[in-house]
């Protein structure tokens, strides 16, 4: 199997290769300055490329990989934040909070009836806190 | 004597009893932070910048509430230390080496005790070292152009790469990603756009916050995901609280050469509190030698790494206060704090905002005896709060870092953005990827270009102008040290074994 | 307890949009900055005074130096009677170089300025220039021998207000004029004092503290008459180069508004700059008295404009 300092140093050379590529069609600078908006970012892609070429020739130890069922659970969290991102203002605070916190709570421990009284109580626990301790102008409902 | 009037303004400013309640409140807080596994002073502060900006609160008292929040934790993280094996925290790693056989032999409150009050000595010390000479430091900065300051950037990123990392080659990936990150939106000189793919929201570049908040606190949700949280189970009984003063008193000198030592690995930029404790630990251990039986639960190993830690957070604050440059990972989130407030870090800091760095300063020594009250005779409370079950805990971590760059930032944009930094960030950690460095170089990348730039427009592109006076000769020479020897000495001298269970970012 | 009430104002001000019939002020930046300030002031004074009777609503919106907000204006609230927002000189200079992304000056009205940061030119108080003019002789000889530093990027109004002088004093090739952006002011004269640049360009509040510490000397104050309070700083018009540059404080309205509603917001202005509070607040922020409002004002920044464009053209800035 292939290392993931191997790979990942192989992903990091083909990113640092776009960069620089993308740097390079920059504008040039004018008037009285030699390094211009390309120097900078080219110097870093260069260390860049350097830098996984050491990680794919000369890769550490191999850390201990998820499985894939720990994988598929770590997409689920992201997908979950993600569309507790796009749901946090079109439905106030409490209840994508409720579902969201809950969701996380039962990936990191599979108790169902704790992760619905943690969901449900970090909700309004949070939403207390933030609104009238700190202040902050949370809305708790949708049209609320 | 200047110092004594400018001390007394600061605590004009620190007395206040606004201020006063929110450096008690940052001490509480803090405490918690630095105790709980898998919250540390770095992510932990980072969680409550966006909040504490949504609070309004001016300049002043954001600092004193941030900063109270980072000394807590470097007190709190040897709770978990000692009591789990756990370090709360990356610098009190060392403090489980002694700390956790001397709670299994049924001292784990002499432990908390003496750790305690090596934390104040060291942080005491500290503190009054940097008051001492950051106005000092400061008048340096005349004599910082920008090669100078190009150079200085530089040893801040390789002696962070050298020294407090395994692998040369990823902290300085490490680096570049973040200073490539830095590129994105308008260039300063020319104010066309770079790296922003056309996508308007990347304009005014990529917002440290949101940055730093998903590869410290988001990142830690996946881990605790990916571990569902194992090994947070209260390992050891804790009897009545005493003090053992005659112990205390055995450490003295132990605590005193720990505190200096400590301040000093603290300055170095990019060193920061993790050298701290490890460098006095070894330094103790040297001393005391065989008949020392460092490892099987001494007091000495508690009190060296406690004061070496909290010492070198004090000594961290030097560089980053007089000359932008943070020296470890939480000072490079304080850092953000400042530049956020709209104030510059550096030389003129110390003359335009006295009331700042002054009110800072005697916030910290209020900040210590309070934090001293709180973690010696009401150290239960704190431990109490350990058994909070992680499937609570890291689910609200979470949820404040949403509403804390929400409420920031209003846009569901960053909210992505600091997903995908969190998955990063999980990345990172399970490559051994140093995260710091990123943070650093999102934070430097456009000063460290503009110096850049600055240098060979003065030169007329002469790239020896770098190189021109002694102390930009100084710091480069330090920054390839610094770099480099670390592979060598690495060879001779092996680290320690630390517990491989848990490994927090600082 | 007053900080947990302005906490729940600012958390207000983020979340609830303001009531339909108060009138707005945005300030194109993020609490703290200059325009954020006239926003402020301005919106307080107009309330004290009785010009409005609603406190004005404040709303902070940064992005792309100012370049958000007057899209928004244009796009979305061109014919918004109750909104004004805050423009300096920075937002002279960025249309003028086509900065917001094709926004022009003409899609809005410039409604008044009733205050200025006047043009300053500084050295080391060790520097061997005496005077303006001395400086000018040396770079004419050299223009690459006198390096400046500035608060503003490379075409802002720091380093436009050197070239404006060096043109005017018959230097040939400005483009080799060196010039450093700096982060604001106080950088600036800390790189001069050091002896990392010769000179450095600016305004008068950001160099008040060192010229009472005498750490620094000015050598010209770009203003018609000698500044109050400064007086004996000379203007470089009275060292023989005819040049003005202050950074004016004021504000643009949306152009879909009627004529009168225009004028309205012109006296309202006016009325503010002749207030007693107005003149405290620019006393304590270091503005001296700039007062041009309505179609004198408009016709000013107009010319302005045209006048920087000409200028970053010839450098390079824009094609």
């Amino acid at each position: 199997m292939i290392s993931g300092d191997r790979l990942f140093g192989a992903v990091v050379v083909l990113g640092a290769g776009a960069y620089a590529a993308a740097a390079l069609q920059l504008q040039t600078g004018f008037m009285s300055d030699p390094v211009g908006s390309k120097t900078f970012p080219l110097l870093v892609a260069g260390v860049s490329v350097i830098c996984g070429l050491v990680m794919v020739i000369r890769p550490d130890d191999d850390p201990e990989w998820p499985t894939l069922r720990t994988l598929g659970a770590l997409a689920v969290a992201v997908a979950v934040l993600a569309a507790y991102a796009y749901t946090l203002k079109p439905l106030g605070f409490l209840i994508p909070t409720a579902i969201a916190a809950g969701v996380l709570s039962y990936q990191i421990n599979p108790r169902p009836m704790f992760a619905v009284l943690a969901g449900l109580g970090l909700s309004v626990g949070l939403f207390s806190l933030f609104k009238f301790v700190l202040g902050l102008g949370l809305v708790a409902l949708p049209g609320g | 004597m200047d110092i004594l009037s400018n001390l007394a303004l600061g605590f004009s400013v620190a007395l206040s009893p606004w201020t006063l309640m929110l450096a008690i409140l940052g001490c509480f807080i803090g405490t918690i932070v630095g105790a709980l596994p898998g919250l540390g002073p770095s992510n932990g502060v980072a969680l409550l910048i966006p909040i504490t900006f949504s609070m309004g609160l001016d300049a002043t008292a954001a600092l004193v509430l941030l900063t109270s929040v980072y000394y807590g934790a470097m007190y709190g993280g040897r709770i978990s230390s000692i009591l789990l094996n756990i370090p709360g925290d990356e610098p009190a790693m060392m403090t489980c080496l002694d700390g956790y056989p001397m709670a299994k032999n049924g001292r784990a409150g002499d432990a908390l005790v003496i750790s305690g009050v090596a934390s104040f000595v060291g942080a005491l010390l500290a503190t009054v070292a940097l008051m001492l000479i950051a106005p000092m430091l400061a008048q340096a900065a005349y004599l910082f152009g920008p090669a100078e300051y190009f150079a200085l950037y530089l040893l801040a990123f390789s002696t962070l790469g050298g020294i407090a990392s395994k692998n040369q080659a990823k902290a300085a990936l490490a680096s570049a990603i973040g200073l490539g990150i830095a590129m994105i939106g308008l260039d300063n000189q020319t104010g066309l756009p770079r790296f922003t793919g056309g996508n308007l929201h990347l304009m005014d570049g990529i917002d440290f916050l949101v940055a730093i908040v998903g590869l410290f606190a988001v990142s830690e949700v996946f881990v605790f995901i990916e571990s569902h949280g194992k090994g947070s189970a209260l390992g050891v009984k804790l009897g009545k609280i005493t003090v053992p003063w005659r112990d205390i008193w055995e450490t003295k000198w132990t605590m005193l050469r720990s505190s200096i030592l400590g301040f000093i690995a603290g300055i170095l930029p990019g060193a920061g509190a993790s050298l701290g404790s490890f460098l006095t630990y070894m330094m103790e251990k040297s001393i005391a030698g065989e008949k020392g039986k460092f490892g099987t639960g001494v007091v000495k190993g508690v009190a060296a790494p406690e004061a070496g830690n909290n010492s070198a957070a004090g000594g961290a604050l030097v560089p980053m206060l007089t000359l932008g440059v943070p020296g470890s990972g939480t000072t490079a989130v304080l850092l953000a704090v400042l530049m956020t407030l709209n104030i510059t870090p550096g030389p003129t800091l110390f003359a335009d905002r006295p009331e700042v760095v002054w009110g800072l300063i005697a916030s910290l020594l209020i900040a210590n005896v309070v934090l001293l009250l709180m973690n010696v005779p009401m150290v239960k409370i704190f431990v109490k709060i350990l058994m909070v079950p992680p499937a609570l805990l890291l689910p609200g971590v979470m949820m404040v870092s949403f509403v804390g760059i929400y409420s920031l930032t209003g846009s569901y944009f960053d909210l992505l953005l600091m997903i995908a930094f969190g998955v990063m960030g999980w990345l990172f950690r399970k490559l051994d990827i140093p995260t710091v460095p990123v943070i650093l170089g999102i934070l430097l990348g456009n000063a460290m270009e503009d110096n850049l730039r600055r240098a060979m427009i003065l030169s007329d592109g002469d790239a020896m102008f770098l190189f021109s006076s002694p102390i930009s000769i100084g710091l480069w020479v330090a920054a390839i040290l610094g770099f480099v020897a670390p592979i060598f000495l690495r060879r001779i001298i092996k680290k320690p074994t630390v517990p491989d269970h848990a490994k927090p970012v600082d | 307890m007053t900080n947990t009430f302005r906490a729940l104002l600012t958390g207000a001000a983020i979340f609830v949009a303001g009531a339909a019939t108060a009138a707005e002020c945005i300030a194109p930046a993020n609490p703290g900055g200059g325009w954020d300030f006239t926003c402020r002031q301005i919106g307080k004074i107009l309330y004290d005074i009785g010009q409005v009777d609603q406190p004005v609503q404040v709303t902070n919106m940064a992005g792309g130096g100012g370049g958000l907000a007057f899209q928004t204006v244009v796009n979305e609230r061109n014919d918004d009677p109750d909104l004004i927002v805050a423009a300096s000189v920075a937002t002279q200079t960025r249309l003028a170089q086509n900065a917001f992304g094709g926004a022009t000056a003409d899609q809005v009205r410039f409604v008044g300025a009733i205050g200025a940061d006047p043009g300053v030119i500084v050295v080391a108080a060790d520097s061997p220039f005496q005077s303006l003019t001395e400086m000018m002789d040396a770079m004419k000889a050299d223009p690459g021998s006198v390096a400046f530093a500035g608060g503003s990027a490379a075409g802002g109004f720091d380093h436009l207000k050197v070239l404006q002088l060096a043109k005017a004093y018959g230097i040939e090739d400005v483009r080799t004029i060196k010039y450093i952006g700096v982060d604001g002011g106080a950088d600036a004269i800390t790189q001069t004092i050091g002896g990392f640049t010769q000179g450095m360009t600016g305004d008068m509040s950001e160099i008040v503290g060192f010229v009472q510490s005498g750490d620094v000397r000015v050598l010209a104050v770009l203003t018609e008459e000698r500044v109050p309070g400064f007086d004996d700083i000379p203007t470089a018009r009275e060292q023989g180069i005819d040049i003005v540059a202050v950074n004016w404080r004021g504000l643009y309205v949306p152009k879909g508004i009627s004529d009168e509603r225009f004028q309205e917001w012109a006296d309202r202005l006016q009325a503010v700059a002749d207030s007693d509070e107005w003149k405290e607040a620019m006393a304590a922020n270091g503005l001296a008295p700039f007062t041009r409002v309505g179609n004198d004002f408009q016709a000013f920044v107009d010319q302005s404009i045209e006048e920087s464009a000409a200028l970053s053209r010839e450098i390079g800035i824009i094609q």
